[in-house]
């Protein structure tokens, strides 16, 4: 019973990745300056890939057919799923922090930005 | 049509070089006495029933690298050591580092935690391949190579001078890295010294007993798997890589302007 669970939870978690890395691509793809590509680009390893990397780790969990091997196979996407969930948003806010205060990339188009107004470029 | 120019020579090339590839393949192949020792490697890895042959070790690599061909890992260990002597070499003299003051060093406080968690994480791994390595894939260099991207890692989110001033210096590297080399010069020949007191006979680079000589490492210590000399090669070849990785990393990080400030001082 409790297996079945933990492998329901983890298909649904799966789904949402899958449906999460669609968002990410169309957002990567149709967002208008690298802030907020960089944003989408987030959105597809957390949503896409921490998530159903937990996913994986209960339904590996909730199958006995795999046999005592299935706790490895648990454990181990637990500890990259923690790994991406430090990882990427460090990653993605140290690529900002530099790009802005370099001042390497325009915020255009902007409503407010608060850490540097020369770097604003209103719409218009 | 310059482009379509060299795109056909490109073409050219890569198949005329294709067609020599499978003509000298043909020619070129090994004969079955050669083949038949893939064979003879696999069954003689781990195999407690010939004692007198095996490595006692289920990694075929790590087994084939430190035992089978032993003397070529030390000769490529001494060529790696040449290496770094050299990039030291040419780093001489560069011993005063002027760390500027007013300026903010490394990257955010965000990024700076999660590099003091991940880098404890990579050392961790780093030693589970290395000292792991005669049981699964990987082995001392590998295992090396992998924790020498924890002090790249700090060199460049916290700076150069941040590990400087942790203790992490060239020169407690290169005594880290001698040991490790020295480490491996005895393992080397410690079947040999152990034999020389009792008078039997017995070889460099020896593991477990051969025909002619009774003696070797115990394959297990208290139960674990060792695998007599291979685990201690990890080992000390870890200390060895990662420290030697570290040197270069130290050396090809110094800025140009502490460099800068040392040769003006030098022409006044």
């Amino acid at each position: 019973m409790i297996e079945d669970l933990l492998v329901i939870i983890g298909m649904i978690m799966l789904g949402i990745g899958a449906v999460a890395d669609l968002i990410a691509a169309i957002g990567l793809n149709r967002f208008k300056n690298f802030y907020l590509r960089l944003h989408a680009a987030t959105i597809g390893t957390i949503w896409g890939a921490f998530v159903p990397l937990i996913g994986a780790s209960l339904i590996a969990a909730g199958s006995p057919c795999l046999g005592v091997y299935r706790w490895f196979v648990a454990g181990g996407g637990l500890a990259i799923a923690f790994l991406v969930l430090i990882l990427a948003p460090a990653g993605s806010h140290a690529l900002a922090r530099a790009t802005h205060r370099s001042g390497l990339v325009r915020v255009e188009p902007c409503v407010v930005d608060h850490l540097n107004e020369d770097m604003c470029v209103k719409e218009g | 049509m310059r482009h379509i120019l060299g795109l056909i020579i490109v073409l050219l090339f890569i198949i005329g070089f294709s067609l020599v590839l499978i003509v000298a393949g043909n020619y070129i192949l090994p004969s079955h006495e050669i083949g038949m020792l893939a064979k003879y490697y696999l069954y003689l890895a781990y195999n407690p029933w010939q004692r007198n042959f095996t490595v006692m070790s289920p990694e075929a690599v790590t087994s084939i690298v430190w035992d089978f061909r032993g003397l070529d890992t030390v000769f490529e260990t001494a060529v790696f050591y040449l290496a770094i002597i050299g990039s030291i070499a040419l780093g001489r003299g560069i011993v005063k580092y002027i760390k500027p003051e007013e300026e903010e060093l490394g990257l955010s406080l965000i990024v700076k935690t999660v590099t003091r968690i991940s880098a404890v994480m990579i050392i961790a791994v780093a030693a589970s391949i290395a000292l792991h390595g005669h049981l699964t894939p990987g082995g001392g260099f590998q295992g090396g190579a992998t924790a020498a991207v924890a002090p790249l890692l700090i060199i460049v989110i916290f700076s150069h001078y941040y590990l400087l001033e942790k203790g992490v210096t060239k020169d407690l590297m290169l005594f880290l890295r001698s040991l490790g080399l020295t480490g491996i010069a005895i393992v080397a020949i410690i079947v040999y010294l152990i034999a020389l007191p009792q008078g039997i006979h017995a070889y460099v680079l020896q593991n477990q007993p051969k025909p002619d000589s009774s003696i070797g490492l115990p394959a297990y210590i208290n139960g674990q798997l060792i695998s007599g000399t291979l685990w201690f090669f990890n080992l000390f070849e870890f200390f060895a890589v990662m420290a030697g990785f570290t040197i270069v990393f130290l050396l090809i990080t110094i800025p140009e302007r502490a460099f800068r400030k040392e040769e003006e001082g030098e022409k006044q």
